[in-house]
C-alpha cells in the first residue's frame, strides 16, 4: 500500500479540491508548519521491540500523509485515518499489559504517533477541532514525547482557531460562573492546641533545613507563593479558558479505596459541570501531571526554592494537580517522597501520622494498597481497629497561600472543604 | 468477514501478524507478515509476536520470529520417549510461554486437559473439570475471578466455579471465559470493549449521539447512570444467553468473544464480530450469516483481531 515518495513534500493551501473549503483550509496550513518539510525528516526510529510491521504501517500513514495527493484527497485521508487507527489500537494493547513502569518507551512512542497521523487526518477536515484535540490529548496522556513535543504544539494552534467562534459563548457563561467557591455550609474539624502544625512566614532555607528537613517534621509555609501568578489568576471561568477542551483523568467515587471508585477520562468542561457546578456525585482530578500537557498553566506556577535543598535535579521533580469539589476523600496513605502540598483555591482537612505511627494505622495488605490505611480516619472502626485510638497525629486546615510541608513516607489523609485546586511538588 | 475459505484440519493458531493453520501430516500453511517456512513433522504449533512454539517429533522447540531454517530453534527440549503430546501450550509436567524461560513448570497434582493463555494470565482447566488461573501482570483486570484485583504468581482455584464442572475455557486478552457441561457460559475480566457481553460504559458513551460542535461540554451528560455498568467482573459471571442457548465452543480474541452456538460479541472494529460492520457491541449477537447460507458451525476459533469460524453445509 505504500505509495512512492514525493519530492513536493506536504501540500499545502494549493490543496485543489472543492471539499476543502477556506477555515478546514487555515487550520491545516498552520498545523502543516509544525511538521517536518519533507517526509525523510519525519524520522520512524524505533527499537527491535517494535515489530516491523508496525513500523511499516507507520510509514504507510506518514506515506500517505506526505505523498503527492497529500491529505487532500478523501481516499488517501480516509486510508491514513484507517492506519492510524489500527496503530492507536494495536499499541494502546501494548500499553495495557504489565505495569506502566515496564511497558517499553518505544510502544507509547508509537501510540503517540498513530494519535498524531489521526489528528492530522481531522484536522485537515473541518469542524472536529475539539475531536482533535481530544485525540491529541489522550497522545499526550498515554504516550511519549514525540518529534519535539508536537502534541502539545497541535493542541495550541488548534485551541487558537477554537477559541474565535468561541468568544462571545464564553463570557456569557462567565456571568452565570460567578459562584461563590467558599461552602459556609461544611462542618469544619476543629483542631486541639496539641495537634497543630507550626507555621512560619517565609523561612530561610537553612532553617528550614535544620529544623524540618532533616529532622523530618511538618510545618506550614506562609507567604512563600502569594506572588505566584496562579494565586489571583485561576478561577473556574480561568480553567475552563485554558484548558475546557483538555482531556484529563477523572477519579470517579469519593475514595480510591472504595469498590465503586473508577477512573475515567472527560473534558476539563465537562468535568466542571458534572462534578463541580453540579454535586450529584464525586470526581477528583487527582493525581495528574496536569502541567506537562498544558505548559500554559505551568506559567502561573513555580518550583518552591526549598526543593532546591534535596538532591534530585529540578527537572525529577513531579508535579501534580488535584482540583475538585468539596468532599474529596484522600485516604490516610503515605508516598515515597517529601511533598509540598500547595493550596491554590478552597480549603482543605489534612491529618498527618509520623511513619513511626505505621503499626497503628493498619496498613492494607495487599500489594496494590500496602501504602494506604484500612482505617477511615473521621470515622474509626475502633473494634476492628483498636489501636488506632493510640495514633498520635497533627491536623491543619490548609488555606489558600499556604504550603504544607510533608516529610517523605509521613502518612497524611487529606478532605477537601471547599471546591479546592492543589499543587504538589514530590521531590527527594 | 473473517472465516476461513477451507475448514482446517486442526483448529487455527493465530496472533497479530501471523496465522498458522495445521494442514496435517506436519505440514503448515502460514499466512499474514511472516512469509517463512517452518521444518518439518510439526505435529502443533502456538504463534506468538516474537516467537513460534512447536511440537515436533518428539521436542518442543521455539522459533524466532524471522529465523532461518538453518539457524535452528532458539529452544529447544526433547520429550522422553511415550511422554503424551498434548495441545500447545500444555507440555508434559509443564506449559509453554512464548518467550523466555519458553518452559513453565505446573504443580504435577494439577492434573490438567486444557491450557489457555491471555497476555497477562493463564487459565487452566483440569480434568476433574475445575478451573485454576493466576498471573503476574501488577494490575490485574479481574480476568483471574478471585474477586481482587491482585495478583496470583501461583496457579489458584477458582472458588467461585467450584461445583460446577467446566467443559471448556478461554483466554482473551484480559478476559476469561469458560464453558460448563450443561453449556452454561461464565465471563470474568475486563469489559473495557464489551467482550463479556456485559453493558460497557465505553461503548455507551460512543452511542450517545456525537454532536458536531465545537461546543462539546454542553452535551447532556452521562454520568447519572454510570453505576450500571461493568467495567471489571472480577468474578466469574453467568452469561443469559437470547433464548437460553446453550453453548458448546468459546474462544476469546484479544478484546472479543466468540461462543459456538454461533453467537459472538465485543470490538468489532475491524469486522471480527462477523456483524458486517466495524461498531463495538456489549450484546451477544447471532451472526446471522451462517444460517443464511445454509451452514452448520462446528467450531470457532479467535485471533486477537479476527475470527475462524468452521463450518459445514447442511
Amino acid at each position: 500500500m505504500s505509495r512512492p515518495s514525493s519530492p513536493e513534500g506536504l501540500a499545502t493551501s494549493s490543496c485543489p479540491t472543492a471539499d476543502q473549503v477556506s477555515a478546514g483550509n487555515t487550520v491545516w496550513v498552520d498545523i502543516r508548519a509544525l511538521l517536518p518539510n519533507t517526509k525523510e525528516d519525519l524520522k520512524l526510529d524505533f527499537s527491535e521491540k517494535v515489530e516491523e510491521s508496525v513500523i511499516s504501517l507507520l510509514q504507510q500513514a506518514r506515506d500517505l500523509l506526505y505523498g503527492a495527493e497529500s491529505l487532500c484527497s478523501g481516499s488517501a485521508r480516509e486510508t491514513c485515518l484507517q492506519v492510524s487507527e489500527i496503530i492507536i489500537d494495536y499499541s494502546w494493547e501494548k500499553l495495557n499489559i504489565g505495569t506502566w513502569r515496564d511497558v517499553e518507551k518505544d510502544w507509547r512512542r508509537v501510540y503517540s504517533y498513530g494519535c498524531l497521523f489521526k489528528a492530522l487526518c481531522m484536522c485537515s477536515e473541518q469542524g472536529t477541532i475539539a475531536d482533535t484535540i481530544r485525540v491529541c490529548d489522550m497522545g499526550l496522556l498515554m504516550g511519549a514525547s514525540i518529534l519535539d513535543n508536537i502534541l502539545v504544539r497541535i493542541i495550541n494552534v488548534l485551541q487558537k482557531h477554537l477559541t474565535y467562534g468561541k468568544r462571545s459563548a464564553e463570557e456569557d457563561a462567565k456571568e452565570s460562573q460567578r459562584k461563590k467557591i467558599r461552602n459556609d455550609h461544611t462542618t469544619v474539624p476543629s483542631i486541639k492546641s496539641e495537634e497543630v502544625i507550626p507555621r512560619l512566614h517565609c523561612p530561610s532555607l537553612e532553617h528550614f533545613r535544620e529544623n524540618y528537613m532533616i529532622p523530618q517534621k511538618p510545618v506550614i509555609l506562609e507567604g512563600i507563593v502569594d506572588h505566584w501568578p496562579c494565586m489571583k489568576k485561576w478561577s473556574l471561568d480561568y480553567l475552563r479558558q485554558i484548558a475546557g477542551c483538555r482531556t484529563v483523568p477523572v477519579e470517579v467515587g469519593s475514595r480510591y479505596t472504595d469498590e465503586e471508585w473508577s477512573q475515567t477520562l472527560m473534558m476539563v468542561n465537562d468535568f466542571i459541570d458534572q462534578y463541580i457546578v453540579n454535586k450529584n456525585s464525586i470526581g477528583y482530578l487527582a493525581q495528574h501531571q496536569l502541567f506537562d500537557q498544558i505548559p500554559e498553566l505551568k506559567q502561573d506556577i513555580c518550583i518552591p526554592d526549598y526543593c532546591s535543598l534535596g538532591e534530585g535535579e529540578e527537572d525529577s521533580i513531579t508535579i501534580n494537580a488535584w482540583f475538585g469539589p468539596e468532599g474529596t476523600i484522600s485516604p490516610l496513605h503515605q508516598d515515597p517522597q517529601q511533598n509540598f502540598l500547595v493550596q491554590v483555591i478552597g480549603r482543605k482537612y489534612i491529618r498527618l501520622y509520623s511513619p513511626q505511627e505505621s503499626e497503628n494505622l493498619y496498613p492494607h495488605e495487599t500489594q496494590i494498597l500496602h501504602n494506604t490505611s484500612q482505617v477511615d480516619v473521621e470515622d474509626p472502626n475502633l473494634v476492628k481497629f483498636p489501636k488506632f485510638e493510640r495514633a498520635a497525629f497533627q491536623a491543619c486546615i490548609l488555606t489558600p497561600g499556604q504550603v504544607l510541608f510533608i516529610p517523605v513516607k509521613y502518612w497524611h489523609y487529606v478532605r477537601s472543604l471547599d471546591v479546592s485546586f492543589s499543587v504538589s511538588f514530590w521531590w527527594l | 468477514s473473517g472465516t476461513s475459505p477451507v475448514p482446517p484440519r486442526t483448529p487455527p493458531r493465530s496472533c497479530c501478524p501471523l496465522t498458522a493453520l495445521s494442514a496435517g501430516h506436519g505440514r503448515l500453511v502460514l499466512g499474514g507478515w511472516l512469509a517463512g517456512a517452518l521444518p518439518g513433522h510439526c505435529q502443533d504449533l502456538l504463534p506468538s509476536e516474537s516467537h513460534v512454539l512447536l511440537l515436533r517429533g518428539t521436542a518442543l522447540e521455539a522459533w524466532a520470529r524471522g529465523a532461518r531454517l538453518c539457524q535452528g530453534p532458539s529452544w529447544q527440549q526433547q520429550l522422553h520417549p511415550g511422554e503424551a503430546a498434548r495441545p500447545l501450550p500444555l507440555a508434559p509436567c509443564g506449559y509453554m510461554i512464548p518467550r523466555p524461560p519458553f518452559l513453565c513448570p505446573l504443580p504435577p497434582a494439577l492434573r490438567a486437559q486444557k491450557l489457555v493463555l491471555g497476555l497477562e494470565h493463564v487459565v487452566l482447566l483440569g480434568q476433574d473439570g475445575t478451573i485454576y488461573t493466576w498471573g503476574c501482570g501488577r494490575w490485574v483486570h479481574g480476568q483471574l475471578g478471585h474477586g481482587g484485583l491482585e495478583p496470583a504468581l501461583e496457579p489458584r482455584l477458582v472458588e467461585a466455579l467450584h461445583g460446577v464442572p467446566m467443559g471448556d475455557v478461554a483466554a482473551g486478552g484480559w478476559h476469561s471465559v469458560s464453558v460448563s457441561e450443561g453449556g452454561d457460559l461464565y465471563v470474568w475480566g475486563w469489559n473495557e470493549s464489551g467482550q463479556l457481553a456485559l453493558p460497557s460504559k465505553a461503548l455507551a458513551e460512543k452511542r450517545a449521539p456525537a454532536t458536531a460542535s465545537v461546543s462539546q461540554h454542553e452535551e447532556p451528560s452521562l454520568g447519572a447512570e454510570a453505576a450500571d455498568f461493568i467495567s471489571i467482573q472480577a468474578f466469574p459471571a453467568l452469561l443469559d444467553l437470547p433464548e437460553g442457548s446453550e453453548v458448546s465452543k468459546v474462544s476469546c480474541g484479544s478484546r472479543h468473544t466468540a461462543a459456538v452456538t454461533r453467537k459472538s460479541r465485543g470490538l468489532g472494529k475491524y469486522g471480527q464480530l462477523g456483524h458486517n460492520d466495524t461498531a463495538s457491541s456489549d450484546q451477544p449477537r447471532q451472526v446471522g450469516y451462517f444460517p443464511a447460507n445454509g451452514l452448520t458451525v462446528e467450531d470457532v476459533v479467535c485471533g486477537p483481531w479476527n475470527t475462524y469460524v468452521g463450518a459445514v453445509e447442511k
